[in-house]
């Protein structure tokens, strides 16, 4: 946790009924946070540009550090965001885990 | 760490004194069909990415020599030092296009993270215990406003160029980014804004040319296919016609409505050819771009019908996979062309129809009408998909590559992460496989191989996608002839 700063406390949930709970400074990105506690999230391109560490906020506040350019509005409407430019602004409960970023995208011809 | 000496007599390069010369590769690809051993080990993309294994993606070392104890198991993984990196595509430091270049060995492997941007250089000196040798890290690359780095090949006089498909935002434009024979970033090899969209690109020196093609921008395809972004047009359609020495883009070919997603290229290996083939992904069709000049068809100038100025090159749809209804579906599914190559020879044609699940083989003596020789159908969401040895094939046949002699071909089955979660979710859990068939180049057919099964579903992290497969000694889709 970087010192000075408020941090939040971040539960992480997977859709198989894990969960971990982090706490994350408020100039802290979730994934970075999550990775120091040692508890490991999919990530990809860590630059909010390819969606591999998609989370689904189901309570709390984040902020994005950067524009999520690989969430359309539909998907930000619908609660996504991305670990690793999120920041907390309040303590969180996040979906989180690959089955997460799947749901973006659907099979187009199913 | 440079495998170049440097060459005494700077003259080779342009006499093109092949007999003389020991640099790496072969001299003719006839010469790489006759003077090649059959493969004895191949190096495959093995991937965790996207996927709650928490492990990195690995190089793995696949045993395909049949007189081997350990025959079709992966014998060692060298693992890259950070997760999240999806390895993709990857290429040599030399291949026969530098076979004027002295003291140059074809020992190093590039290889790139698709979504990290991060560039790997392992060294193959012992072929079957390959080591990590250095890392150039995403932050190198993003400097010079490029990210998602692609196809890399070795390019004449020790460098190494690679197709980025994105500014360093994931956005558009993409461009190329050249290594030096130390395996530092050199710098952007092209003027910043000759292309907008990237991916695939193969060069003919000799020609002077080299073709590129086009995915889209890293933000559109990296989270998955969304039909929203094929109406809004941020799918690729075109190919970019090169001048290779100038690396400036002489024509842009818009392949229209049938050339959807155009992927893979490759041109005959024939130095001296001006014929190659293109793959369009969504569209389902195989294109044949030509230099126009040389290979007008009797109709055309019969016609009269002169290309335009400076139009040198065409491209023409000469296969069409015809879309499937599939029970269940609401709409006929494309056959999905991911992948194509031509054999050493320049005889045959093969491809993957990811989601169909067929390979198919063509022969292209007459390279503007290729015949259907051959397919196999393994895996896929039409090819019942039948077990091999008993393991339930998770998705399609995807990447591809031939032996040198064009008489076995590899094929593993992962496209891409988020893609295979979306089209075949059951490859997470599973794994990918890598499958053979037999191939005979005189009848021109192909068969299943029944005994050759390498499970990537099975290693100690955990199920893992498979994707490129090469060869120590050169293979079809990365030597290039000067």
């Amino acid at each position: 946790m970087t010192s000075g700063s408020s941090a939040h406390d971040v539960a992480l949930e997977w859709p198989d009924g894990h969960e971990e709970r982090v706490s994350v400074a408020e100039d802290e990105p979730i994934l970075s946070a999550a990775e120091h506690a040692g508890v490991a999230l999919p990530f990809g391109c860590r630059t909010g540009a390819c969606a591999t560490c998609t989370g689904k906020l189901l309570d709390g506040r984040i902020e994005h550090t950067r524009p999520p350019r690989a969430l359309k509005q539909r998907h930000r409407d619908a609660g996504y965001v991305l670990l690793c430019i999120a920041e907390p602004r309040s303590d969180c409960r996040i979906a989180v885990g690959a089955d997460i970023q799947a749901e973006l995208v659907s099979n187009p011809w199913r | 760490m440079s495998d170049a000496q440097q060459p005494d007599d700077t003259t080779a390069h342009t006499e093109h004194e092949h007999h003389d010369t020991e640099g790496p590769g072969y001299a003719t690809p006839q010469a790489a069909i006759e003077e090649s051993e059959p493969e004895e080990v191949a190096y495959v993309m093995g991937l965790y990415v996207g996927t709650d294994v928490d492990a990195p993606d690995f190089l793995g070392v696949v045993d395909v020599d049949p007189d081997s104890d350990t025959y079709t198991e992966i014998v060692d993984r060298v693992e890259m030092p950070n997760r999240g990196d999806e390895l993709h595509h990857f290429g040599w430091n030399a291949c026969s296009s530098s076979c004027h270049m002295d003291g140059l060995e074809r020992r190093h492997l590039v290889i790139p993270g698709q979504r990290s941007s991060r560039i790997h250089v392992v060294d193959t000196k012992d072929r079957r215990n390959p080591e990590l040798e250095s890392v150039i890290e995403p932050e190198e690359v993003f400097e010079h406003d490029l990210s998602a780095p692609h196809t890399t090949h070795c390019i004449p006089d020790g460098q190494i160029l690679i197709s980025m498909l994105g500014d360093a935002d994931g956005d558009l434009p993409g461009g190329f980014l050249a290594l030096d024979e130390n395996f530092e970033v050199d710098g952007r090899w092209e003027p910043p804004g000759e292309i907008e969209m990237n991916y695939d690109y193969w060069y003919q020196p000799r020609h002077n040319v080299m073709v590129s093609s086009e995915w889209a921008a890293p933000k559109t395809y990296y989270p998955g296919f969304d039909f929203e972004d094929v109406e809004a047009g941020n799918y690729g359609q075109r190919l970019h016609v090169w001048d290779w020495e100038n690396k400036t883009v002489e024509q842009t070919i818009d392949l229209g409505e049938e050339g959807l997603i155009p992927l893979e290229v490759r041109f005959l290996h024939s130095p001296e050819a001006t014929h190659g083939y293109v793959g369009a992904a969504l569209s389902s069709n195989v294109f044949h771009f030509h230099e126009a000049s040389e290979a007008r068809s009797a109709s055309e100038q019969s016609s009269g019908d002169k290309p335009r100025d400076g139009d040198e090159w065409r491209a023409e749809s000469v296969i069409d996979v015809e879309a499937r209804e599939h029970d269940g579906w609401d709409m006929p599914v494309p056959g999905l062309v991911t992948d194509l190559l031509v054999s050493m020879d320049d005889r045959y044609l093969f491809f993957s129809n990811w989601l169909h699940g067929d390979v198919r083989m063509y022969d292209i003596s007459d390279p503007a009408n290729p015949r259907l020789a051959d397919r196999i159908w393994a895996g896929g969401h039409f090819g019942d998909p039948a077990p091999v040895q008993d393991r339930e094939l998770a998705g399609g046949p995807q990447m591809l590559q031939l032996s040198l002699d064009g008489e076995r071909l590899y094929w593993t089955t992962s496209l891409f992460s988020s893609w295979d979660n979306q089209f075949y979710p059951e490859e997470a859990e599973r794994g990918s496989v890598m499958l053979k068939a037999d191939v005979d180049p005189r009848n021109g057919s192909m068969s299943l191989d029944e005994e050759f099964l390498v499970d990537f579903g099975d290693l100690p992290g955990g199920p893992a996608r498979a994707h490129e497969i090469r060869w120590p000694d050169g293979d079809c889709t990365s030597d290039v002839w000067q």
